[in-house]
């Protein structure tokens, strides 16, 4: 939801299904974005490969900016499961339709998550 | 002290990052609400060395698993309880956290799950950025205060949390049963994504990429772990 609202408030049109590896994100850089992320949250080193390219196309400051939020996703997914947040209801209910098309709902962690 | 001084990165890191790393190192080595500093450490290490079990291999009966400490080192127990955490968390169930929370307790559980969630981020940016895992603090000495905070209750999540008067998200109240680490949590939740305050505003200029390539890095993130939240 954050993405596509975040999107639309500079003028551009995000495709969810970025989130689950789709390339055509619609974000600019989105590819790139998603191929390091993919990259920084199984092997840090294979994420380093990137380095270069990451900074050609969003800067060094891009690419910290990417590091960081890999590195606190990690830590806030283990939050949500190792403490089974319930989703927030307004989210649960904003996200609805972005969760059936994109199979959220069918992540192992969907049961332990649900609205409260 | 300052474990993560500016110039120990090979890239600039925003100082307020640094500064929330360093206060959860800081925390790491004090006497918790229910570890003491050396079982938070071990927490921490075993932490760092969990990898990965092969494809196929069976999640272990919590209830078989020893709850005693060995020779001064953590418990069979809590070595897997940290295990499934760090490595496995988007397999975390209902049943098995309702295990481990009536054996470890909700606090130790809640504590260490708070361990956990603060070393990862710090952890994998230094692997990120190049630059060398931080040492651990030494242990400090004393003993845990083993206080339940005011206001807790059953709130949907495995663990009870702040309810009296709690109007915020979720996330916020998570691991408010050991407020010292939530506070030191949260402080590295806002200098490494929202900067607080700029949360609900949807166009961001206070870091280098535009939010909508920092919500499709961090979606992307939650999906590869499978994480619903």
């Amino acid at each position: 939801m954050l993405l596509r609202a975040s999107s639309s408030a500079l003028g551009e049109d995000a495709d969810l299904r970025g989130a689950v590896g789709d390339p055509a994100s619609g974000v600019p850089h989105g590819d790139l974005l998603v191929a390091y992320a993919e990259a920084a949250n199984r092997d840090p080193a294979a994420a380093r490969a990137l380095d270069a390219e990451m900074i050609a196309a969003v800067g060094e400051a891009g690419l910290v900016d990417a590091a960081v939020t890999v590195a606190v996703f990690n830590g806030l997914v283990r939050s949500a499961d190792g403490i089974g947040i319930p989703l927030d209801e307004v989210m649960f209910r904003a996200t609805g339709d972005a969760r059936a098309a994109l199979g959220i709902d069918d992540f192992a962690g969907a049961g332990n998550s649900q609205a409260g | 002290m300052p474990w993560f001084a500016p110039d120990s990165f090979p890239r600039p890191v925003d100082r307020p990052i640094l500064d929330a790393f360093d206060a959860v190192w800081d925390g790491l080595g004090r006497p918790g609400t229910w570890w003491t500093a050396a079982e938070r450490l071990g927490i921490v290490d075993a932490t760092r060395r969990a990898e990965p079990r092969g494809i196929g291999v069976e999640a272990i009966d919590l209830t078989t698993l020893d709850p005693a400490p060995a020779g001064g080192a953590l418990s069979p127990l809590v070595h897997e309880v940290v295990y499934r955490v760090a490595v496995d968390a988007g397999r975390i169930t209902a049943d098995w956290a309702a295990t481990a929370v009536d054996l470890l307790g909700p606090g130790p559980y809640t504590e260490l799950v708070a361990l956990v969630v603060q070393t990862v981020p710090v952890d994998r940016l230094c692997a990120l950025l190049g630059r060398g895992l931080a040492p651990l603090p030494p242990p400090q000495p004393g003993d845990p205060t083993r206080q339940v905070p005011e206001g807790m209750g059953e709130g949907g999540a495995f663990v009870p949390w702040l309810v009296d008067g709690w109007d915020g998200p979720n996330v916020a109240r998570a691991l408010s049963y050991v407020p010292a680490d939530n506070a030191r949590r949260l402080q590295v939740v806002i200098t490494m994504y929202s900067g607080g305050s700029r949360f609900d505003e949807m166009v961001w200029e206070h870091r280098a990429l535009s939010r909508p390539q920092i919500e499709l890095v961090a979606a992307r993130t939650s999906a590869v772990n499978e994480c619903f939240y």
